[in-house]
């Protein structure tokens, strides 16, 4: 039995070897099965996406995953679109991760959590807010904003 | 202000785990919609901001509206702001009785649709059809996605991105004018785009 588990393990960890060696980009494309939930629709001066450790350059157009980190630079700006039509734009010196979405687009019905670390966001909420009260949260390290109307902003700053 | 002005190496370094803060705003509503209002809660108090330009500021478990002037709210979030995409816009458009072809009112007010894609630099299209109550279901469930389909096959034609436009047809549920079953009502034969 004990054995058998042995080898049973041993397997698992070859599979996973041969998975992880098989699937170079694992890294840089998001699983098929995952659906866009955004699209960048303005970009000024330097703004980033982190995807699963990777930094690459935001463009218009690019569209954005679960988990995705949106970052700018000093001089940078960023607009995005979700697909429930809440938009996102972000002044410079920012860093907002979009932890968890989910939407339905037959009855609107959602959840969204943005994990918002720094910087300038001014936001007009969509369809989530709109049919599910409370469902549209944005985390910050001092507090949990809770969407009960369309449009606002928050600032995430260091004490000096 | 300077506070909030900090230099980028400054983030940085405070982001590895020094005393954050966060200001929270309610602003005026894009496109003059309804009230817009928050709730800030940091596991101790609930913070409700609901008038225009209201403020809270959280820091350290504890959170309290604040007087920020509106000319101050303005340079905090100026850039944040400039950054605002084209918002999405909700169009309309009816059908003729029993068909995909668009009435003629609304064959005018299509171009509306076609017109708003061009301001955006990059776009999305959702176009959901709908019928009124007259036949039965499954033929209701068809002809809402002839609808949708014939408006994405316009805009395609028209030039469009067909990979961005998404179609699909509710028949006759989610009716805009409630009515009783085998009751034609012309603002129910319809199609509902969202371009974003």
């Amino acid at each position: 039995m004990g054995r058998k588990k042995l080898v049973l393990v041993l397997c698992l960890a070859a599979a996973l070897l041969i998975t992880a060696a098989g699937i170079p980009s694992a890294a840089e494309a998001p699983p098929i099965a995952q659906k866009p939930i955004a699209q960048i629709k303005k970009v000024t001066g330097q703004a980033a996406v982190l995807r699963s450790g990777e930094r690459r350059p935001a463009k218009v157009g690019d569209v954005l995953f679960i988990k995705d980190v949106i970052e700018t630079g000093s001089d940078g700006g960023i607009g995005i679109t979700f697909i429930d039509n809440t938009v996102f734009s972000a002044g410079p010196s920012s860093q907002i991760a979009l932890d968890e979405f989910q939407f339905d687009s037959n009855d609107f019905r959602g959840a969204m959590l943005a994990d918002m670390r720094q910087g300038t966001l001014a936001v007009v909420s969509g369809d989530i807010a709109r049919s599910t009260p409370g469902a549209m949260k944005i985390k910050t390290p001092t507090a949990i904003l809770g969407v009960r109307g369309t449009t606002f902003a928050v600032q995430v700053y260091g004490d000096r | 202000m300077m506070r909030r002005t900090i230099p980028a190496l400054a983030s940085m370094v405070l982001l590895a785990g020094c005393p954050r803060q966060a200001l929270f705003v309610v602003l005026p509503n894009a496109e003059g919609g309804g009230v817009g209002a928050i709730t800030v809660e940091d596991g101790k108090t609930a913070t409700i901001l609901d008038q225009p330009y209201a403020t809270a500021e959280s820091r350290a478990g504890s959170t309290a509206p604040t007087a920020e002037n509106q000319g101050n709210i303005s340079v905090i979030f100026r850039r944040a702001i400039a950054a605002q995409p084209i918002l999405p816009h909700h169009f309309r458009l009816y059908f003729i009785l029993g068909s995909p072809e668009l009435t003629p009112e609304s064959k005018i007010a299509y171009r509306a649709v076609f017109d708003d894609t061009k301001q955006r630099p990059v776009y999305e299209i959702e176009v959901i059809g709908f019928t009124d109550t007259l036949g039965d279901l499954t033929y209701n469930q068809a002809l809402s996605l002839r609808r949708a389909a014939a408006i994405r096959d316009t805009l395609v034609r028209d030039g469009l991105d067909r990979q961005a436009i998404s179609i699909a047809g509710r028949g006759e549920h989610d009716l805009l004018v409630p009515t009783a079953d085998q009751t034609p009502e012309p603002r129910n034969r319809r199609v509902e785009i969202t371009v974003r």
